[in-house]
């Protein structure tokens, strides 16, 4: 069964349990680094606490830093849509439809950026200028995986491109399959502001990216930001699961433990990179992230030979 | 058909009320009103066509050479014809806001009158049905862009880049001579039918060297890379309503040759459908880098118009080789897309050009290095250009999505069809590269411009513009979010004028061929049916989230302080990020590709852009051209017994071939 009702009822629980994703990573890093930790639901009450905090606003900003965090939630929400969650339809599906997916994601983007330059800060143009640099290379990346996704499911929506449709094809483009899979998690990392690309712990103004640009955001409009950002990095993470398990059980309930289990290992999978790696200098992000978009290319050869 | 010749006799009679009336105070008024009532008129016919309607066309008789004159309105015409009057009709508005305040010093009549037969020149162009009425039309329209051009003539650069924008058109119309010769020799009448029923007789070779030509020739009025040299000089310096025209219509002429050609001579080779890949790939590409390299704001916005040129190249190439491969549905698609975001960038581009010409008109400067702060300032500007920075990166729910949209279903088609045509779907990367890229251009202009705090005292004083300035671009962004919205309503016009471009102008299919493209374009029809439900998820959710955020700030604490400077007591707008230093960690991968050369100093950082193809090649090339005219100078001695010398020797020669050369 695979019912509008379903995808539905999966849209639902990933809102509301995308937060646990990022606590996921952020407690498998405290275990691995021998430290107690913050508790993985740490995430809803940084949210709770904040929604009901006052804010500082700049007396440079207008509308648009206001608005900002409203639209980087808004297309988060609108983009989920398209996901097929239990890895075989989505609430919303056309041909192309991941245009629409990766585009409504670049419209939050932009409006972040924009609102970071609303600031007027020097700190958060130097963030926004960072961000929009990486994320138009991620956005390379991301289409040559769409690219060898689509061939190698014969379809043109995320829905027909990943699980059930894909799981099928692991027989005879195995190589091409695994390759897209490590090279959207490699650009997961990049887009969601993780190690080795950024790090959500830091807190020097000058070494970071992400968060740089939400310096200013405070009270509910900086949870907005954070929540956009935990879902962002679920929904991600829930299509490197899609890409990743080669088996889709036609039970609803299975294919729940398929999706939560694999977002708990994408979460386990983060913190362990976390722990183990150090941040890459600025100057070779670029390079990484080419590095994980040729992985991509390099699936898309095999299949185009 | 009448009332396209109606329309066209109003924008004469608008152009003539200009001359007349010239600084009398009822001149603006009676030429608006006379622009505005000739582009309705003319857009009646277009929107009947589209509609479904038969396509129309009369013949003039005319006793010059090349035979009669014949002008039609078939979907092709009507799409581009939608294009030149709704664009011509806001600029044209916005032109008397935007010259009113140089009345004082010098008379802008001219300006006017020229731009009124620029907009009915390029009526002509693109409803023009025979080989000498598309040229004459053709000339007009180059000759009227340059007058326009060099409007504020009392500058150096002005000139310079009228001059250089005369040289590249006449060379492209050259080649369009070269090619209308080729394609004519076998014979017949010179009217467009007569070229397509020319077409079957032509030998593989000339239809190869129509195909090239129309690639140079037409090449040169979009502004295709290399042959984009001249576009961002003369779009910086015409007065910004005419740059809106020229960005948004006059060089999607050259786009509007490419399908007539192929309209009229059928499916191009498959080297030719590669090539305009290929060209539209790097086009798209390198304009956009180069746009990032540019603080001039009408120079960026011209690079953004050789990217978008490149978008609208890659559909063209996809429909061509969709045609080439024997995938109808793909060449349907593949020009549908072409047309669409044709309009779309048309009604984008001119909509950018406006604002900036409002900034220009307000600040006195084009460089985004001395502005800042302007969206507090010029509020309706303001978000006018964020609809179309919103729409030319191609996010919904805008038009800019909805043709890029397209662009991608061809390109990934081409992937599923298989065959040699797979490899065309290497353009999806390129193109999300391109979206990337875009934003942050737009993120760069729309930041340094209009947010953040003056960098200068320039847009201190700045506010907000007259109606007859903000009312065109009010209506253009408009028209963006309405086919952003709802592009179902804009879908069955498009998929049709591709089908008449793949079909040699039979837009009614047969049975047959039909069914061979239906499910295809079905399932994009379909897709464009949910591209509003998408929309209209996306506007839900925002509101929502709009009024919890109100709820959740409302009634607690909100304080108003300074932008947080991480402990810096003493921030001034200079600590902004300027341009410069935006744009320059994606430059810096791009190294000598981007053509910036960077000035550091211990508290100085700046970047100038050059252009690679006119510094690089072009002047180069004619600095050589010119030392070797020099040499050649020593035979003009200005004496006259030398120049009956050469009568002498030339006769003599003569004479000496009649003798000694070949008898028969």
């Amino acid at each position: 069964m695979s019912s509008p009702v379903t995808s539905l009822i999966f849209l639902v629980g990933l809102l509301a349990l995308a937060p646990l994703v990022p606590g996921v990573a952020t407690r498998t890093k405290a275990m691995l680094t021998a430290r107690r930790g913050a508790p993985v639901w740490q995430l809803y009450a940084d949210l709770w606490k904040l929604w009901r905090r006052g804010a500082v606003y700049s007396t440079t900003t207008t509308w648009v830093f206001r608005f900002a965090p409203v639209a980087v939630t808004g297309t988060a929400v609108a983009a989920s849509l398209f996901v097929p969650l239990d890895g075989r339809s989505a609430v919303l599906s056309f041909s192309a439809d991941f245009v629409a997916f990766a585009y409504l994601l670049a419209l939050g983007r932009f409006a972040l950026v924009l609102g970071a330059l609303d600031t007027g800060s020097s700190f958060e143009g130097m963030g926004a200028s960072r961000e929009v640099t990486f994320a138009s290379f991620v956005e390379l990346g991301l289409f040559i995986a769409l690219s060898v996704l689509s061939l190698a499911a014969h379809d043109l929506s995320l829905a027909g491109m990943f699980g059930a449709p894909l799981a099928s094809r692991w027989a005879d483009a195995a190589p091409s399959i695994a390759l897209t899979g490590a090279s959207l998690f490699a650009l997961l990392l990049a887009e969601c502001a993780r190690v080795p690309v950024d790090d959500p712990a830091t807190h020097l103004e000058l070494t970071m990216i992400h968060e740089v640009i939400v310096l200013d955001h405070s009270g509910p409009d900086l949870a907005l930001i954070l929540y956009a950002s935990a879902l962002k990095l679920a929904l991600l993470a829930s299509l490197v699961v899609h890409v990743l398990v080669p088996w889709n059980p036609p039970a609803p309930v299975a294919r729940l433990a398929v999706l939560a289990l694999g977002l708990l290992a994408a979460g386990v999978a983060i913190g362990v990179v976390e722990s183990v790696m150090a941040r890459l200098r600025l100057p070779k992000v670029p390079l990484y992230i080419a590095g994980a978009s040729a992985l991509g290319a390099v699936g898309l050869v095999l299949l185009l030979l | 058909m009448t009332l396209l010749f109606v329309g066209l006799f109003l924008l004469v009679a608008a152009s003539a009320s200009a001359v007349i009336l010239r600084s009398h105070r009822w001149s603006d008024r009676v030429y608006v009103a006379l622009v505005i009532s000739g582009c309705a008129a003319a857009l009646v016919p277009a929107i009947q066509v589209l509609a479904g309607g038969s396509s129309l066309l009369i013949i003039v008789p005319a006793s010059v050479p090349g035979g009669d004159w014949a002008f039609g309105v078939d979907p092709l015409s009507a799409v581009f014809l939608v294009g030149v009057l709704g664009v011509g009709a806001a600029a044209a508005v916005f032109g008397t806001g935007y010259m009113a305040p140089e009345r004082a010093h010098r008379s802008v009549w001219p300006a006017h009158a020229v731009f009124a037969l620029l907009v009915a020149a390029l009526v002509l162009v693109v409803t023009a049905q025979a080989v000498v009425p598309f040229l004459v039309a053709w000339e007009l329209m180059a000759l009227g862009s340059y007058l326009l051009i060099v409007t504020e003539h009392q500058h150096a650069d002005v000139r310079r880049a009228g001059l250089v924008y005369l040289a590249a058109t006449h060379a492209g119309t050259l080649a369009l001579f070269a090619l209308f010769a080729v394609w004519g020799q076998s014979g017949g009448d010179w009217s467009f039918a007569g070229l397509a029923a020319a077409g079957p007789r032509l030998a593989a070779g000339s239809v190869a060297a129509v195909f090239a030509l129309a690639l140079f020739g037409f090449g040169v009025k979009t502004g295709l890379v290399p042959l984009h040299f001249w576009l961002p000089p003369a779009h910086a310096a015409a007065p910004s309503h005419v740059s809106a025209l020229m960005s948004g219509v006059v060089i999607k002429t050259g786009i509007y040759g490419f399908l007539r050609v192929i309209t009229l001579l059928g499916t191009p080779p498959a080297w030719w459908g590669w090539l305009v890949l290929a060209i539209g790939i790097a086009s798209s590409v390198l304009g956009v880098v180069w746009a990032l390299a540019q603080h001039d704001i009408k120079r960026l916005l011209a690079y953004h118009s050789v990217e978008n040129i490149g978008i609208i190249l890659i559909g063209i190439g996809i429909g061509a080789l969709g045609a080439a491969y024997g995938q109808p549905a793909i060449a349907v698609i593949g020009y549908g897309a072409a047309a669409l975001h044709t309009v779309n960038h048309a009604l984008f581009k001119s909509l950018l050009f406006l604002g900036s010409g409002a900034i220009v008109r307000m600040t006195g400067t084009r460089n985004m290095e001395e502005l800042g702060g302007l969206a507090r300032r010029m509020p309706i500007t303001w978000l006018t250009f964020l609809v179309g920075c919103a729409a030319i990166i191609g996010v919904p729910p805008f038009n800019g999505f909805v043709s890029e949209w397209l662009v991608y279903q061809g390109l990934f088609r081409a992937g599923q069809a298989g065959g040699g045509m797979r490899l065309a779907m290497l353009g999806a990367p390129a193109l999300a590269l391109v979206g990337g890229l875009a934003l942050a251009c737009f993120a760069k202009v729309a930041g340094v411009v209009f947010l953040g705090q003056p960098r200068t005292p320039r847009p201190l004083h700045a506010r907000e513009v007259g109606p007859t300035m903000f009312i065109p671009s009010v209506a253009l962004a408009g028209a963006c979010a309405a086919i952003g919205f709802a592009p179902v309503f804009v879908f069955p016009a498009i998929l049709r004028t591709g089908t008449c471009v793949a079909w040699r102008n039979e837009c009614g299919l047969s049975a047959r061929s039909a069914s061979l493209v239906a499910p295809e374009l079905g399932s994009v029809f379909a897709g464009a049916q949910r591209i509003s439900l998408v929309v209209g998820s996306l506007v839900g959710v925002l509101v929502i989230l709009w009024a919890a955020r109100a709820l959740a700030v409302r009634r607690r604490s909100i304080r108003m302080a300074e932008t947080w400077g991480c402990g810096y007591g003493e921030p001034t707008p200079r600590m902004q990020y300027t341009a410069s230093s935006f744009a320059a960690p994606l430059l810096e991968v791009w190294g000598p590709v981007s053509g910036v050369h960077e000035h550091h100093g211990a508290t100085v950082f700046h970047s100038t852009p050059t252009d690679l193809v006119l510094e690089g090649m072009v002047l180069p090339l004619w600095q050589r051209v010119r030392r070797a005219a020099v040499r050649l100078r020593p035979i003009q001695q200005g004496r006259l017994h030398v120049y009956l010398l050469y009568v002498a020797v030339t006769l003599l020669a003569m004479l000496a071939y009649l003798v000694f050369g070949p008898t028969d």
